[in-house]
Formats: C-alpha cells, sequence, structure tokens
C-alpha cells in the first residue's frame, strides 16, 4: 500500500467512533429554491415558496456541505474541498472520489428550522491489490432539530485512492 | 400498485452554469466541479456534475413515479461514472412492490451514450 494511503488507513481507524457536530443554521425556502432549481426539478411544490404544499426539497439538506458563510482561511485543501469532508486524508497525496449514498428520512423539514448534523467514521475497508489498492470509508450523518427530533439519516462512501 | 410498474423516463442536462449554481446553493467549492484545467490535470475529462447533483435526479425520478416528493422514504444508489456538464442525464427504473404500502423502484441513470452513471434505489409509499 502506498505511504500516503497506509497514512489515511492509520489516522481513519483512529477516528472510527468519533462523533463530530455542525451547525448547518437555519434553513430558508428561498434557498431550497435555488437548489431545486440548479438540480433541474420541475415540481411547482419542490419550486414556489408561495404556495401552500411547498416542501424544503429533501435533497438540499443532505446536500449542503456547510451552514451560511464564507470558507474560514486554511479550512478548505488546494483541491478547494473542506479539508475535514473525507476522515484521514487532510494533507496527503490522495484522490478522492463519492462512493454513494444512502439515505432515509424520517420527517420533512420545516422553512427556518435550525439544523444541526453529526457525522460518524463507521467503517474502513481495504479493496483491491496493489499497485490498485484504495480505501472504502463510510460516514454516518444524522440531521436533526433542536424541538423535533431526527430528519433525516445517511451512510455516504468515499473512495481514497 | 396502481402506478405504472415501469418509470417513466426523467431527464436533465445540467450545463456548467447549472454546477456553479449547485455548487453554491450547496457550498461546495470543490474544483473538480468547476475548473477544467484542474479537473483534467486529477485524470478527470473536465468538469464533473456532484454526486449529489445525480442523487437529485434518482430523487426526482422516484418523487414523480410516487406523486409527491413527500412519499420518498429512502434513497440510495452508487456512483458508476463521472458525467460532465452538457451531457444529458436520463434515470429509468421499474417498480416492485415491497410490503404494506410500500414499493421499491430500482433505478439507472445513463448518459447520452447508454453508460451508467449511477445505480440506485428507492422507496416510497404509496399513500
Amino acid at each position: 500500500m502506498r505511504p500516503a494511503l497506509w497514512a489515511v488507513r492509520t489516522r481513519a481507524l483512529e477516528l472510527l467512533g468519533r462523533v463530530e457536530h455542525r451547525s448547518l443554521g437555519p434553513v430558508r425556502a428561498a434557498e431550497a429554491r435555488r437548489f431545486a432549481e440548479a438540480a433541474g426539478e420541475t415540481d411547482p411544490r419542490l419550486l414556489d415558496p408561495a404556495r401552500p404544499d411547498f416542501q424544503l426539497h429533501p435533497m438540499y439538506l443532505v446536500s449542503l456541505l456547510r451552514g451560511p458563510g464564507h470558507p474560514r482561511p486554511g479550512e478548505l485543501r488546494p483541491d478547494g474541498m473542506y479539508r475535514d469532508e473525507v476522515p484521514g486524508t487532510d494533507g496527503l497525496d490522495v484522490l478522492l472520489m463519492a462512493g454513494g449514498q444512502d439515505l432515509t428520512w424520517h420527517r420533512p423539514l420545516r422553512p427556518d428550522e435550525y439544523v444541526e448534523q453529526t457525522r460518524e467514521l463507521v467503517s474502513v475497508r481495504c479493496k483491491g491489490r496493489a499497485p490498485t489498492q484504495f480505501l472504502v470509508l463510510e460516514v454516518a450523518k444524522r440531521w436533526s432539530t433542536a424541538g423535533h427530533g431526527v430528519v433525516v439519516e445517511a451512510t455516504e462512501t468515499f473512495l481514497v485512492r | 400498485m396502481s402506478a405504472p410498474a415501469e418509470l417513466p423516463p426523467v431527464r436533465y442536462t445540467p450545463d456548467q452554469a447549472a454546477l456553479q449554481r449547485f455548487g453554491a446553493s450547496t457550498r461546495n467549492p470543490h474544483r473538480i466541479h468547476y475548473d477544467a484545467g484542474f479537473a483534467r490535470a486529477q485524470g478527470l475529462a473536465g468538469p464533473v456534475v456532484m454526486a449529489q447533483l445525480h442523487g437529485c435526479l434518482l430523487f426526482r425520478a422516484a418523487a414523480e413515479w410516487a406523486g409527491d416528493p413527500g412519499r420518498v422514504v429512502s434513497l440510495g444508489w452508487r456512483n458508476r461514472a463521472p458525467s460532465g456538464p452538457g451531457a444529458e442525464l436520463t434515470v429509468s427504473g421499474h417498480a416492485t412492490p415491497a410490503g404494506p404500502g410500500l414499493v421499491r423502484l430500482d433505478l439507472l441513470e445513463t448518459g447520452p451514450d447508454g453508460a451508467a452513471h449511477c445505480v440506485g434505489y428507492a422507496v416510497v409509499r404509496t399513500g
């Protein structure tokens, strides 16, 4: 295994089970509308906040990487991604790819609810054989609000080469 | 299960402007989505569509079949190959019963050449 990949594996194993918390702030209807437009959505219930049956696009919350505001100095890697987005990879010469996601919704999110996210690295697996070995990292995420509990849960897979 | 077993195709062609807007709305600054030179240096053909945007198209196929976005209970997908701006993406699929009041939708997203970009599934409530 390449030294950089081995370093990711070592770091990731140390991070297993550690729960991180992030605040995503209040989720606004206008922002969810812009998201739906960019995603090519056609359902007016996801596009028009003035409708009585408007819904925040369920994919918006799980697609948000951060809350409002610009990245702080030093918060991004040279490739533009947040340093802590893929556990154990900060500063290492590795290629990252999104492998997939599994999402389960528990209830709809209402406009202006204040959302907290938890993240936990739940598995680290080596796949393939040298020189094409890679790591598969699975991160469990949960989005919830203070008053109304869990909105959606996800498991996201990252491939590290 | 009164809705058709085969899903009507759902199509979207995200252009570079759509990727910029999607990246801005999700606060995703990763350069592989908007910096062609950087993307090519990473071994890609050019900027690539965000994984979550692919997920949105799968979600839309499931929600349209179910008749209401709120009826989508779960959704999952695996990325198979990157796609770039300007390429039409098409989601097709078929439905099978998955228990009382639930239907499983097996989903496939393909590009203009028919190659798979994502394979996925959704579970939706029927009422």
